[in-house]
């Protein structure tokens, strides 16, 4: 899932102070389950804006919502009627429902809410972490289905590196380092082999190296 | 006459003392359908505990824990209290009894008395306060503590001096100085005995000069000093000065383990735990460095995660010194001093500016006198006389015991044989459950949803509480401009009985559909306004309260305008909420009416026997092929029962009882629904069939194991055995055993070391029962007992001294330096430090034994299956250390035995039996209301994100097949934690809805924004 963290509330008084009218924008689906932007933040968030412009002594309504995803452009069209209403919307969704909804609605003036940060789980309540950096070529299956890409700090495909020590990474002390956790998990699997077999240059074609991406699938195309 | 007379039973049990221990077994009795008179010689219930500041060892406050107790005993309409009242005597056998009372007369009226305190407040007449221990003043006119249950005062006439001021204030008429002592007769079936203990007067002591130093002071006093509500309000504070000390002394065993003054040889079981507290919370109140020394002599940790709090506070600064102080001696003009030899041998000095003598418990005269009335035994320390096998039943068949009066105690230990002094009762009285109760008829509900809000406004003066500084008839007429109401009124006393009969009337004359009350508090008073709704037919959430009394009146005594003016914010923001609360919807489902015990050990036997004593269908569920458990290995107690022998009969018992279904070779291994109709299967060997159960309640009792160690040559040498090993051994080839010329043990193997920070609790006093055979066996015999604190609490005390004066040597020694065990050729050898020379001492032994740790069994899949929380030892959680101690976190689910924390065979089965009885309890009702103000998701905007999942302190929010969350009403406590958490706000909490909270600020902040 994609994890987001609130953005500073000073950010956002800044993107809108300029404006008499904005509707808080909230998404039910990744940043809702990582507290970042679903209808509580937006809420807690609108009565902040509020409380702040009420004591600034200044004119400015702020509305409330929640599409049940941003990235897709039925849900965004539920705002089509009342997007006038409105001088600039603030998207609690992620990167990509934020400028989908621009897309959308171009006279609008989109702000961002959150600060998209990346694919990961939640590790336990309040803490996220990272596990995949869509590099469109999946190698978990040789690595013990931990990836290197997300787990070693230089994405190296042939680790450990020097830096590796009792377990932890040298950028700190409470990163795990990403291939000592491959060669502990492969050999609780009797797969070590993997290491004795130096792993090939990695295509990055998938990656970023060849430019925004788009899966077009004629399979399930209509 | 009396024949039949005789032959029947009567429902009603009588409970002597309304401590924690006989509110809890009145409680219990209630619930399960007997009605119940308390009975305390004191005008109000509460007992020691009331007294307490905190208890150990979650530093709870007391009072906070006890006064729900207290408020649950004060309504319930199955517990008649009767105060000021003793027993004088009982007549009759088991099943009917004819008790004789006198009342005492408490001169002012119960029925009238709303206790607004004005009696109090005008009365000139003072005397000491027996409750802060004598180190205040309190009325004549007073209530013994502002909690105090029944909430009515009391004129103390041996300091009245008749002058009538109380009589002219009181605007209830309550007032009666005509009173008379009157002596009252009643039926009961049984009686419950639990009128607790008396302290130990120091005075007797005339080296502790208690008398005469005012900064020497008995635990029970320092636990008032600690206490908000007592005599400082908190302040750590010396008597003589009023000054913050900064070093304390604690001498334990003062009136324990003694015998030159006339005390007492027993162990009192609390005083070094509560010392232990004391020290930590009052280095907590200590405004600068507090320096905290506990003079001891065995640090008695015994129970269940003490070690850890003892090991706490060591790390938090607390002197713990091995040593028993002879003599307090003043120095300067009111420090003391204190003089001890230390570890090394060494003559110290000491000089602290308080001391506290950890007193122990001590039966007094009136409870000598009043067991001789009621014609139980005592035994030689005056406890009630128990054997092992039925600890809560006395000598006369029908009277049952529990708390202190039974022996030394702790609170849970007490809360504990509570319930199981009230399942015996339950289990004789079976037959007449429900025959004298009482039962409340209401009519059906209106249905007010076509209608607008109609509010009904109610101010209170409190005599003059409120209407003393409050302006009250500006506040009613202010509350008529509001919206929606449609009535107001003023009162003298709202919660008077006459009052609620004239709001009933009022009620349906105007056809109210809401009510606000602008009075005191919700705490005390919300249940019976909202009976008051029930009885007109009105849902009891169409109600709301105002507190213009403990928030307002009381506080802004010196601005009875402004106060005035709050007093109208506060009525305008229960109006506006008021016309926004919604009837919520309370169903009853049925109970299925059997119960499930898992694990057929000593505990589960006893709980599963005690439960179809009761009339309910029981399922007990063994893994072995055999019932018995850990007991099965254990030959005879401490105090000579012959443990085979009364297993047999337990089985055999159990085997024959017709409501008793028993499953050996049987696993747990499927476990839903919740309480009330839980459905478990169990696979059934040999042939490993499936079953499947439904039930109403779950009893845990899968015990625990002995610890085998992996030191001192153990499994290496058949020489070298556990305490367990050692009782077998004997039981087997005594013979052989005989001839052993010297036997060496050594305690706390597994315990109380990193792996294992607790006491295992029941390996001191094995050992000393295996010591003292040995030494009947052959009285030339050395037997050598290694230990770190012989921990013979309470009555095991007696052993003790025992042990030591038919010879048994006790060495002591350190944990950084245990003794040692090698072979020389054939022979085995242990080799130890003694702590008195200081240096290594070697032996020879024939035998070398092992007090090995007591050790959760492996509950991991069965805890993960019921979903039930486990300490770190693997010990499972009760619900409240102190006060729920055989309630599971998760309801209708309880616990015993073992399961719980190590115990000796006694505890677990006392702990049984309260099992059985919340069990009994909970399946008596045979239905269970659900819903009202809990907890409810809609589905539509969920995102299944489980942080519901992750935050319900219950365990209760669940994604179900539909993929969305599902709080179950029947579980859910309507705490609010998911419904502020949910990131979707899909989550709403009937009554505490987002609308009625936004108008009560609204009206509130109304004009401000």
């Amino acid at each position: 899932m994609i994890m987001a963290r609130p953005k500073p509330i000073e950010e956002i008084i800044d993107e809108i102070k300029d404006f008499n009218k904005v509707l808080i924008a909230g998404c039910d689906g990744c940043v809702t389950v990582c507290e970042a932007g679903g209808v509580k933040e937006v809420q807690v968030l609108a009565s902040a804006l509020r409380l702040y412009f009420t004591k600034e002594n200044k004119r400015m309504e702020i509305d409330e919502t929640s599409l049940t995803r941003q990235c897709d452009k039925d849900y965004l069209h539920e705002l089509l009627d009342k997007i006038d209403d409105y001088d600039a919307i603030v998207s609690l969704a992620c990167g990509a429902g934020v400028q989908f909804m621009a897309e959308m609605y171009r006279k609008k003036p989109i702000f961002p809410g959150v600060d998209t940060c990346f694919i990961g789980v939640t590790e336990e309540r309040g803490v996220w972490a990272e596990r995949c950096q869509a590099c469109g070529q999946c190698i978990l299956a040789s690595t013990g289905g931990i990836c290197p890409i997300s787990r070693c700090s230089k994405r190296m495909l042939n680790g450990p590196c020097g830096g590796s020590e009792k377990g932890k990474c040298e950028i700190s002390p409470d990163t795990d380092c990403g291939w000592h956790l491959i060669y502990e998990r492969l050999k609780e699997l009797g797969q070590l082999d993997f290491f004795a077999e130096p792993t090939d240059p990695k295509d990055w074609v998938s990656s970023r190296d060849g430019g925004p991406r788009k899966i077009v699938r004629e399979d399930v195309r209509l | 006459m009396a024949k039949s007379k005789e032959s029947k039973k009567v429902g009603a049990v009588m409970v002597v003392g309304g401590g924690v221990a006989g509110m809890q077994a009145s409680l219990d009795l209630a619930d399960a359908g007997y009605y119940v008179h308390l009975v305390d010689k004191s005008p109000a219930i509460g007992g020691i505990m009331a007294q307490l500041d905190k208890t150990f060892p979650t530093n709870d406050c007391a009072m906070c824990i006890i006064s729900p107790k207290l408020v649950e005993v004060g309504r319930h309409l199955n517990i008649n209290m009767i105060t000021n009242t003793e027993v004088e005597g009982l007549e009759g056998e088991a099943g009917n009894f004819t008790a004789k009372l006198i009342n005492h007369p408490r001169y002012i009226d119960l029925e009238k008395c709303t206790a607004c305190g004005e009696c109090s407040r005008a009365c000139p007449a003072t005397a000491v306060n027996e409750f802060n221990e004598r180190l205040d003043l309190r009325e004549a006119t007073y209530m013994t503590y502002p909690q105090a249950m029944p909430r009515g005062f009391v004129i103390d006439r041996s300091i009245c001096v008749g002058c009538g001021l109380c009589e002219k204030v009181c605007l209830a008429e309550a007032i009666n100085y005509d009173d008379k002592p009157r002596q009252t007769e009643m039926e009961v079936g049984a009686v419950i005995l639990a009128p607790g203990n008396g302290v130990f007067d120091p005075s007797r002591f005339e080296t502790y000069n208690y008398m005469d130093l005012p900064n020497v002071v008995t635990s029970l006093e320092f636990e008032r000093i600690l206490s908000a509500s007592g005599p400082y309000q908190g302040h750590l504070m010396r008597p003589y000065d009023r000054e913050e000390p900064q070093k304390i002394a604690w001498l334990q065993c003062v009136g324990s383990r003694d015998i030159n003054h006339c005390d007492n040889s027993y162990c009192s079981a609390v005083c070094c735990m509560y010392a232990i507290k004391e020290a930590v919370i009052a280095k907590e109140h200590a405004h600068g460095e507090l320096d905290t020394a506990i003079f001891f002599m065995d640090m008695r940790t015994y129970g269940k995660d003490f070690e850890l709090y003892y090991n706490r506070a060591k790390e938090e600064g607390v002197r713990f010194i091995r040593s028993r102080i002879h003599s307090i001696e003043p120095e300067g003009e009111c420090d003391l001093l204190l003089s001890y030899v230390d570890d090394q041998g060494e003559l110290q000095s000491e000089v602290f500016e308080m001391v506290v003598l950890s007193v122990g418990f001590e039966v007094g005269e009136e409870i000598i006198e009043l067991s001789k009335r009621l014609g139980i035994e005592l035994n030689q320390h005056n406890f009630a006389l128990t054997d092992t096998s039925t600890p809560v039943t006395t000598s006369r068949p029908g009277v049952y015991v529990c708390g202190t009066l039974q022996g030394p105690k702790d609170i849970p230990q007490s809360v504990m044989e509570a319930s199981g002094a009230a399942a015996a009762s339950s289990a004789l009285l079976n037959e007449v459950r429900w025959t004298e109760t009482k039962i409340k008829e209401l009519p059906e509900q209106r249905d007010i949803s076509e209608e607008e809000p109609r509010v009904g406004v109610f101010v209170c003066n409190c005599g003059i509480n409120i209407g003393g500084i409050v302006d009250v008839p500006a506040v009613r007429e202010y509350a008529r401009t509001l919206p929606n109401v449609v009535h107001v009124e003023d009162n003298l006393f709202t919660c008077s009985q006459d009052t609620q009969v004239s709001m009933a009337e009022v009620i349906k004359e105007k056809s109210i559909n809401r009510m606000v009350v602008a009075a005191c508090t919700p705490h005390t008073h919300e249940d019976l306004f909202r009976e008051t709704l029930l009885e007109v037919g009105l849902n009891k959430y169409l109600f709301e309260m105002a507190n213009i009394r403990n928030q307002d009146s009381w506080v802004h005594m010196s601005d009875p305008e402004k106060a005035t003016a709050k007093a109208k914010d506060l009525v305008r923001m229960s109006v506006a909420r008021a016309a926004l609360l919604e009837p919520l919807e309370e169903r009853m489902i049925e109970i299925k009416q059997r119960g499930l015990v898992i694990g057929g050990g000593v505990a589960g036997l006893n709980a599963v026997l005690n439960l179809a004593q009761q009339g309910f269908e029981v399922v007990l569920v063994e893994k072995e092929k055999e019932l018995g458990g850990l007991a099965r290995h254990l030959h005879r107690t401490i105090d000579g029962l012959d443990v085979q022998k009364y297993m047999n009969n337990l089985i055999e018992e159990v085997q024959t009882n017709e409501h008793i279904q028993v499953l050996t070779e049987a696993l747990v291994v499927g476990f839903s629904g919740a309480k009330g109709n839980f459905t478990t299967e169990v696979l059934v060997g040999p042939g490993m069939y499936e079953r499947k159960i439904d039930h109403g309640v779950t009893i845990i009792a899968t015990g625990a194991v002995e610890h085998k160690p992996n030191e001192y040559l153990y499994s290496e040498d058949d020489r070298v055995m556990t305490q367990l090993d050692l009782g077998n051994f004997l039981h087997e080839n005594s013979k052989e055993a005989a001839k052993w010329q010297r036997v060496v043990m050594i305690q706390c193997v597994g315990s109380r070391n990193e792996d294992n920070p607790n006491c295992s609790r029941v390996c001191c006093q094995g050992a000393v029962k295996h010591a003292l055979e040995l030494k009947e066996l052959n009285p030339d015999m050395e037997v050598i007992i290694l230990y770190r604190d012989m921990r013979m609490y309470g009555l095991l005390e007696d052993y003790y001294q025992e042990a030591r004066s038919k010879g048994i040597l006790f060495f002591r020694y350190s944990a950084d330096q245990p003794p040692q065990a090698s072979r020389n050729g054939d022979g085995l050898q242990v080799t130890f430090t003694d702590q008195v020379l200081n240096r290594p001492v070697q032996m020879s032994a024939d035998a070398l034994v092992l007090g090995s740790a007591t050790m959760a069994a492996d509950t991991e899949e069965l805890a993960s299956l019921l979903k039930l929380p486990r300490n770190r030892d693997g010990f499972f959680l009760e619900a409240h250390a102190k006060l729920r101690p055989v309630e599971c976190s998760s309801e209708a689910i309880y616990l015993c035995g073992t399961a719980h924390a190590p115990k000796l065979m006694s505890e677990s089965i006392a702990q049984a039996l309260a099992a059985a009885s919340k069990a009994g309890s909970f399946l008596a009702a045979e239905e269970l209301r659900v819903g009202g103000a809990v907890a409810v998701v809609d589905p539509e905007r969920c995102a299944a994100c489980l942080v519901c999942v992750m935050s319900c302190p219950y365990g209760v929010p669940r994604i179900n097949e539909d993929n969305v969350s599902e709080i179950n009403p029947a579980l859910c406590q309507g705490c609010g934690v998911c419904v502020s958490e949910c990131p979707g706000n899909t989550i709403h909490l009937g009554h505490c809805e987002d609308d009625q909270i936004s108008a009560n600020l609204h009206a509130l902040l109304e004009g401000v924004i």
